[in-house]
């Protein structure tokens, strides 16, 4: 069977991603900070073919020790799903610079070092598919309402390196893309969210399993409608 | 006359925002972040222009220009300062220190010059703040990709000017991106198009025509829209 790894596979997102690869048979690598508190990615995963890796994406030894545990396992499809939403302190007059700098190495810095790491395994699957979780907050394009500098910057910063990745893997025949998964109802989108996280996942993975090099370097909505920078 | 505060003055595009707006008059505070190396900078210190150490990387720096120019109008705010190191950029080949720099420079640095001068610039006649960023900010244009550093932190200060322009709108600001094209200076080598004396002249002549329509746009030296 194929297989997948999800970074911040704990709870929101990442979870249901995790979960719903469990169940369609996927081999699941499950990322997250503290494995011994993911109660729900333990019980979600039970019974499957799947393993939960400890994995601060920010952590260069932490992706280090992840990459020689995988040893020369391939990974048809990597999700850099870990993210942060860079705090309270996002308006001008505001700004909270040591929140942004660690905004910027989690949603910026980290995916492109777990995707370097890791990317000859990736090379060695059968789908070679890279997807990140970026945000609409990173479209400029979209941006019409001002403020939420750290994060909006952050996933912008995100989406430039989904297009320099499509570039530079495209010889190794990885497919780079960049997702807005909706605004979810988990801990990060709220109550009042509009998409469930089943619906975004189960979106998100139809996207990937249709994805190859022509939609690479693109930025797509869960449903799969193309995003405007 | 009109004042203007430009940052990364010492040489190159800021160099020549400098001397271009001394020449026709304006009052030049020029940020340098070695003022006793920057010798061509130094040659134009006089009437008009005052040179100041300035390293927008960091904010106590900032915060003490903030100081130093408290209830002054600046017209012009032209966040200028910024950097490249070239293929040591390329997949594989940079830090997260070296990738950092480039943020705080690019990104929080503008960010803390605009938080810093929202006054004096909400203060003066022109009311214009121009970021300096690149054609390879731009997602949509691929210019030239793979300098990850450069590339990331320049589209993430487009997107901060968005932010920007949007915020600031209701004290009548108008806050744009310029790409200066691919200007001769020693950040971009001798292979360039541009001298930076055509380049600024066209970035200045644009400058006088901004209006609360362009306020958050990305244009190119001679006007054009650039893709995000």
């Amino acid at each position: 069977m194929a297989s997948v790894l999800i970074t911040g596979a704990n709870r929101g997102i990442g979870l249901e991603l995790a979960r719903q690869y469990a169940a369609d048979g996927w081999r699941v690598h499950a990322c997250c900070r503290n494995p011994a508190g993911a109660d729900a990615l333990v019980a979600a995963l039970k019974g499957h073919d799947a393993l939960v890796h400890p994995l601060d994406v920010t952590d260069a030894a932490a992706i280090a020790a992840l990459r020689a545990t995988l040893e020369h396992e391939p990974i048809d499809v990597l999700i850099n799903n870990a993210g942060i939403i860079g705090g309270q302190h996002q308006a001008l007059g505001d700004i909270d610079y040591d929140v942004w700098e660690q905004t910027i190495r989690t949603n910026v810095f980290a995916p492109y070092r777990v995707a370097e790491a890791l990317v000859d395994l990736v090379a060695a699957g059968e789908r070679r598919i890279i997807a990140n979780v970026s945000s609409l907050m990173g479209s400029i394009a979209d941006n019409s309402s001002g403020g939420r500098y750290i994060y909006r910057s952050s996933k912008t910063a995100l989406n430039m390196v989904v297009v320099n990745l499509a570039q530079d893997l495209a010889e190794q025949g990885i497919t780079v893309l960049a997702f807005h998964p909706g605004w979810v109802k988990t801990d990060m989108g709220g109550p009042n969210a509009t998409v469930t996280p089943h619906e975004s996942a189960a979106g998100m993975r139809k996207v990937i399993a249709e994805a190859g090099l022509d939609q690479s370097g693109g930025f797509f909505n869960y449903d799969g409608r193309v995003l405007a920078w | 006359m009109p004042t203007t505060l430009i940052t990364g003055a010492s040489r190159g595009i800021g160099l020549e925002f400098a001397r271009q707006y001394q020449a026709a008059g304006w009052t030049v505070h020029a940020g340098a972040r070695d003022p006793e190396r920057a010798d061509k900078l130094k040659a134009l210190a006089g009437p008009g222009l005052t040179i100041h150490r300035l390293d927008v990387a960091d904010r106590g720096q900032i915060a003490a220009l903030g100081k130093t120019l408290a209830g002054r109008p600046i017209d012009l705010l032209i966040n200028n300062a910024g950097l490249w190191v070239g293929e040591d950029e390329r997949y594989g080949r940079f830090s997260d220190a070296q990738w950092m720099e480039q943020f705080h420079v690019h990104v929080m640095g503008t960010m803390a010059m605009c938080e810093t001068f929202v006054e004096n610039v909400a203060s003066s006649e022109q009311k214009r703040i121009v970021q300096i960023s690149s054609g390879n900010g731009s997602m949509g244009g691929r210019i030239n990709v793979g300098d990850y550093p450069y590339n990331t932190s320049k589209a993430a200060l487009n997107m901060i000017n968005r932010s920007l322009a949007h915020d600031l709108a209701p004290r009548g600001i108008v806050a744009v991106c310029f790409t200066p094209g691919f200007v001769a200076t020693d950040m971009s080598g001798p292979d360039a198009d541009l001298t930076p004396q055509q380049s600024v002249g066209n970035m200045r002549a644009l400058i006088e025509t901004l209006g609360p329509q362009h306020s958050g746009t990305f244009l190119r030296h001679n006007g054009q829209s650039v893709p995000w």
